[in-house]
């Protein structure tokens, strides 16, 4: 699915993210971890081409991500407010993303459904503007828009973060009933050790940019993730 | 898909909470429109007989053409002020399944919606309709109109690309603008004419198109190289260019610190006011109003004949940073209004800190207009009686109409024709900064002695300045009632 060679971002000369190899799977569900400055927003939007790589190439489906358009079509994806139009309502916002993916209004009526418990009857239907949104409304708006067009693989940065814990539940239990109900891959990252290991079978630790440790599918992710961020 | 884009824009514009929420500004605004639009009409229909009747040139439309260079070169002025790509608007659409190019295509179309490109068809069609086509057809007329608006255009495309490629810096611009004035001036003395060679250019538009052609073809290739250009760097972080402001960066007026709290908060509004685009403009714009005076000081007509117009000018000289500036008094802060009220400082040193701040700068723009003393001694005696007015009368008018609903400011954003921030209060608020003088010095000068009504404006300050604490005190107590009601507005966008 996502395979990156030899990445490398630096800002005058300080490495941000320096990943030499890494291969994310079809249907594989992705964590990464690490403290604040890992790099793990940067390793993100150069996957998703919004920053230009120092070095390196980022591949989704065997085509590099960089100048091209076509992996959007199955990449959803939400890293923070500014993938949102602030000045839409939610709506407004839902109705214009279903239609790059070829939503009819029906479809769009039936996607939202799906997250009418996460939405708690506080976004659709409000005439709001998303600029006037809580940051955990923003959140679910954001994340809503990412599963728009049935993507093959929906990027997520901290979706946990801001979320009531109602939501949160909810939210776990929307993206593991998504994952089994068809081919799907995450990329997530968090700093909830719990809900990342809740959902994702491997998990990788960025330090200062560098993977440092690729954990797979032990049954103890937990306590190991917890034993290295002691030290 | 490019439509529902530009609908997407139109809706950001309808929706934006000053043009919803402002009445006053939307009104400005529209105003402001429809005058640039009515003078340039105006001056197109008026063109002939200003330069047949008022200058004296035999044939307008020789003249004319001998002009359009230095008109265009004017025009890239403008437009290096006034115009910018709005790159980051298109963000939001980025990762979503939307081909690249269509969404610079839409980025290049919109920009095309910007006042300054009308101007070149208001300016000049009444006169390719009426003069021109009278003379060589209307073919010819329509041939001349075409080509210079797509000339206009071409500046634009030009500016976008020239703004981008030289990352703004104002070296760029004051190279180019001292080459067009070396190049005015060699016109003027005859060394070598630029208007003499491009004349003949414009004027065969009116017998073939070749230059129409050209222009056309220019205007495509400009077109498509910008369109590359920004194809290339539709990356948010190269977008916007991240200037590291050197100004103010080491910069630390340790002696404020001797001050206390209130110096330290002085301290941090030189930082705000250094390191920020906006409020920096704003400065600059202060120490060039200094200026102002050499308009007026230098003609008799003001000097003699209508001494209390030099009010005015004494108000705008000592008191124009204090007016710019301390309309958003507290809009500088609103990011950090919260901030500042779980501090440990109370509202009474945060009314004085913005107090101490402002008097020292008018006393410092005093000082520095001593100079005018050579146009005549009555000029400083109004500086002083302005600059006591200030101080005593101005500020406070200042401090507690800036706690009228004020708005949140984006500091790093530029100062020309940026309405952010702007309410009802800031309109409101220039009446009695301006007027109120006269309110002191229109009684005497009507019974014939106007040096006593400057020494009422005098009093009036002084008097203010012997209140000053019981005056804090009031405005203290004012922005602890407001002060919830500011957070409030100030926590929203």
């Amino acid at each position: 699915m996502i395979s990156i060679q030899a990445l490398k971002k630096s800002y005058k000369g300080t490495p941000v993210v320096d990943v030499d190899q890494l291969y994310i799977g079809q249907n594989e569900s992705f964590g990464l971890v690490g403290n604040n400055g890992a790099g793990k927003t940067t390793l993100f939007r150069m996957i998703l081409d919004l920053i230009r790589p120092t070095e390196g190439t980022v591949e989704i489906n065997g085509k590099n991500v960089q100048g091209n358009d076509e992996w959007k079509h199955y990449v959803g994806s939400y890293l923070d407010e500014n993938f949102l139009i602030s000045y839409l309502t939610p709506n407004e916002y839902f109705k214009f993303v279903g239609k790059l993916h070829n939503y009819s209004d029906a479809d769009l009526k039936e996607f939202l459904e799906k997250f009418e418990e996460l939405f708690h009857g506080e976004i659709t239907g409000k005439n709001k503007y998303i600029s006037d949104l809580s940051k955990g409304n923003l959140k679910k708006v954001g994340i809503a828009a990412a599963f728009i067009g049935n993507p093959q693989l929906v990027i997520l940065d901290e979706p946990f973060e801001n979320l009531d814990p109602t939501s949160q539940i909810r939210l776990k239990q929307f993206l593991e009933r998504e994952q089994k109900e068809r081919s799907l891959t995450y990329l997530i990252s968090s700093h909830d050790l719990n809900h990342v290991t809740e959902i994702c079978k491997r998990i990788v630790i960025l330090e200062k940019g560098k993977v440092i440790r690729d954990l797979k599918g032990s049954d103890n992710l937990l306590m190991e993730l917890e034993e290295y961020f002691k030290a | 898909m490019i439509p529902t884009l530009l609908s997407h824009s139109w809706k950001k514009l309808r929706r934006s909470v000053s043009f919803t929420k402002e009445l006053a500004t939307s009104i400005f605004l529209s105003f402001f429109a429809l005058m640039v639009v009515g003078y340039s009409l105006a001056l197109g229909f008026a063109l002939d007989s200003i330069i047949t009747k008022g200058l004296k040139q035999e044939d307008s439309f020789q003249f004319l053409n001998s002009l359009l260079i230095y008109y265009f070169g004017f025009e890239f002025m403008m437009r290096y002020f006034m115009q910018n790509l709005p790159v980051l608007d298109v963000q939001p659409y980025l990762h979503l399944p939307m081909k690249r190019s269509r969404i610079v295509h839409y980025l290049l179309i919109k920009s095309l919606a910007h006042v300054l490109n009308s101007s070149v068809f208001l300016l000049f069609a009444p006169f390719a309709l009426t003069v021109v086509a009278q003379r060589f057809g209307a073919a010819a007329g329509w041939s001349w109109l075409i080509s210079l608006c797509l000339i206009s255009l071409c500046v634009h495309y030009i500016v976008l690309i020239f703004k981008k490629g030289l990352d703004d810096t104002l070296l760029g611009f004051l190279a180019l603008v001292g080459t067009l004035g070396l190049l005015a001036a060699s016109d003027y003395y005859g060394w070598f004419s630029l208007s003499e060679l491009t004349a003949p250019l414009f004027f065969s538009t009116v017998h073939n198109s070749y230059l129409l052609i050209g222009v056309s073809f220019l205007f495509g290739s400009l077109y498509f190289l910008n369109f590359q250009f920004f194809l290339k760097s539709m990356y948010p972080d190269e977008l916007v260019v991240h200037k590291t402001t050197t100004w103010g960066k080491n910069q630390d007026w340790t002696f404020l610190q001797s001050f206390g709290s209130i110096g330290e908060w002085i301290n941090l509004e030189v930082k705000l006011i250094l390191r920020n685009k906006r409020p920096r403009t704003i400065l600059f714009l202060s120490a060039f109003f200094l200026l102002y005076g050499l308009i007026f000081y230098t003609r008799d007509a003001f000097t003699e004949k209508m001494p209390g117009f030099l009010l005015f000018v004494g108000i705008f000289i000592t008191g124009i940073f204090m007016i710019n500036y301390g309309q958003f008094l507290f809009s500088w802060q609103g990011s950090h209004f919260d901030f500042t009220l779980t501090r440990p400082i109370s509202i009474r040193q945060f009314v004085e800190s913005k107090y101490w701040m402002l008097s020292a700068v008018t006393v410092i723009c005093f000082l520095l207009s001593i100079p005018y003393v050579y146009f005549g001694w009555k000029i400083i005696f109004i500086h002083a009686a302005m600059t006591l007015f200030n101080l005593g009368v101005n500020i406070f008018v200042i401090l507690n109409m800036a706690m009228w609903e004020p708005k949140k400011i984006d500091l790093q954003k530029g100062a020309t024709l940026n309405y952010q921030g702007i309410g009802a209060a800031q309109w409101v608020m220039s009446i009695p900064i301006l007027l109120g003088p006269y309110l002191f010095y229109l009684p005497f000068s009507f019974s014939g002695h106007p040096d006593l009504g400057i020494l009422a404006v005098a009093a009036a300050g002084l008097i203010g300045i012997a209140l000053r604490p019981f005056l804090l005190k009031l405005t203290t107590r004012r922005l602890q009632e407001r002060r919830y009601t500011i957070a409030s507005g100030f926590r929203k966008d």
